[in-house]
């Protein structure tokens, strides 16, 4: 337990202290702050837009830092291969992986939370109540979604030999996974059996994400936000985190360090 | 004496890394190669002539396609086992805006040391980054991230090292520091088993030598009967190689 503990705080302080990262969360601050200015253009629904825009820069900027943390540290595994040094020591495969997971989703929760906090403000700013459950619980399950995108990007990192088609496969993952739900429902009025079953499969193999976009559905009323609906999705996500989890770790237990 | 690392009939062919390609490629064949307690063994031999596939199957990192290895009579995946055990890739590389305290306390944690700062701080010392704990890597020179490498290795107080290339990138006072480093450790017991091309450090801290060619060990010799036969271990090396070109 103490080497997942290491990796993961290893981790953090690789992804806290480097500068491209630290860029981009500065920038992703101003994006978020950028919402004010997009409010403005709203006239009625000013807090509505607010709201929507900020969840979406969040959703979309943790991503990008989640990719670019991949990319960094697949990048020092593989090219430079600091994961040799680390395969010797006495700990074994599956602390390794799980350990980066933590550190990877924490570094994501903490630029989540100070983009939120940030949100949070704009929102008092504009004389409105920043304590919203379906704000707070949207930004959440923004998370959620990262945190199983992150699990499959541990999966590529681990299986992928080059590091641009790890990044690749990820972000087609993330398209998919945004896309699938409106495929399943486009392809059930059609006739062809096939395209049917290939559009099935990928539908339940790929995560799917937009279970988890509660953002556009903040002022609805109809059942979105029923706690069976959030229990639900919930369990889905640790499912398939799991899931995901146990294939890295098989994978990775037997893979070779060349 | 005590045997720490045997191997027989140990092989490593590598597969193709596509699927649709069906050429393999041997990284080493049939090593019977034994190495004793306190002893420090250099691997010598050309580039690709398979010393660092030989000492990254021993270290677990490529799994052998057959023949049987033992580290202290035990598989190398027993976590007990890799608890005795140093390893220093060549030219390592750690994160450039982490410092060097930071690293070590990294690999401390994993072996879970007790009285940790006091170990690092050691274990710097031993390798002469005193005064450099708490500096950026980004600071460091090739040397002091060489030094770095071996201080990692060392944190754990292995039994064992295995140094791959460790003169590499070092210049000539850099030699002789990391020289005196590897004499001193072996004074105290450790066992040292490493690829080096510089001959003439091999010889003057190896205990043992062997010759790989072609992913075979032509030849394994104490280094006091090479220079007694040889002129000097460059010679050695030379007809090992041309010979059986």
């Amino acid at each position: 337990m103490k080497s997942i503990f290491a990796v993961a705080e290893y981790i953090i302080k690789q992804n806290f202290r480097n500068k491209i990262l630290n860029v981009l969360t500065i920038f992703s601050v101003f994006i978020i702050g950028f919402s004010l200015a997009i409010s403005e253009l709203a006239q009625e629904s000013e807090i509505r837009m607010l709201k929507d825009f900020g969840l979406f820069s969040i959703s979309l900027l943790s991503f990008i830092i989640l990719l670019l943390s991949v990319t960094l540290q697949m990048f020092e595994e593989t090219e430079l291969k600091t994961m040799h040094i680390i395969m010797v020591k006495p700990i074994k495969r599956s602390e390794y992986l799980i350990g980066k997971y933590l550190g990877l989703i924490f570094t994501i929760f903490m630029n989540i939370l100070l983009m939120l906090v940030i949100l949070m403000l704009i929102i008092k700013l504009r004389n409105s109540d920043p304590w919203d459950l379906k704000l707070l619980l949207s930004a959440f399950f923004v998370f959620v979604s990262i945190c199983i995108i992150s699990s499959v990007a541990i999966l590529f990192s681990v299986v992928a030999t080059s590091v641009p088609g790890c990044i690749l496969f990820i972000f087609f993952t993330y398209v998919l996974g945004h896309l699938t739900i409106h495929l399943k429902n486009l392809v059930m009025a059609s006739e062809n059996t096939l395209l049917k079953i290939i559009v099935d499969i990928i539908y339940y193999i790929v995560p799917n994400l937009e279970l988890f976009n509660l953002k556009n559905k903040l002022e609805t009323t109809y059942g979105l936000f029923e706690p069976s609906y959030i229990f639900l999705i919930f369990s889905y996500s640790i499912l398939y985190i799991f899931i995901i989890l146990l294939i890295s770790i098989k994978y990775f237990e037997k893979k070779e360090f060349f | 004496m005590e045997i720490v690392i045997e191997t027989q009939n140990l092989t490593k062919i590598y597969k193709p890394l596509d699927f649709w390609k069906k050429e393999t490629q041997t990284g080493i064949k049939n090593i019977n190669l034994t190495v004793y307690k306190g002893e420090v063994f250099g691997l010598l031999g050309l580039n690709g002539a398979g010393k660092t596939t030989l000492m990254k199957t021993i270290l677990g990192l490529l799994q052998p396609t057959s023949g049987t290895l033992k580290i202290f009579g035990d598989s190398i995946n027993n976590i007990k086992i890799r608890q005795r055990i140093g390893y220093m890739p060549e030219l390592p590389y750690f994160p450039k805006y982490l410092k060097a305290y930071e690293i070590m306390e990294y690999f401390a944690d994993i072996f879970d040391i007790e009285n940790k700062k006091e170990r690092i701080l050691k274990t710097l010392e031993i390798v002469g980054l005193k005064g450099s704990e708490y500096k950026r890597i980004k600071s460091f020179s090739k040397g002091m991230q060489s030094r770095l490498g071996m201080a990692q290795a060392l944190i754990n107080d292995p039994d064992i090292l295995f140094l791959d290339e460790p003169m590499s990138g070092l210049d000539p006072l850099g030699y002789k520091e990391m020289r005196d480093v590897l004499i001193n450790l072996n004074k105290h017991g450790k066992t040292i088993f490493f690829n080096s091309h510089i001959l003439s450090e091999v010889e003057k801290i190896c205990d043992r030598v062997a010759v790989m060619h072609r992913g075979e060990l032509k030849d394994v010799k104490k280094v006091k009967q090479i220079m007694q036969k040889y002129k000097s271990m460059e010679d050695y090396f030379i007809h090992n190689v041309k010979e059986k070109k």
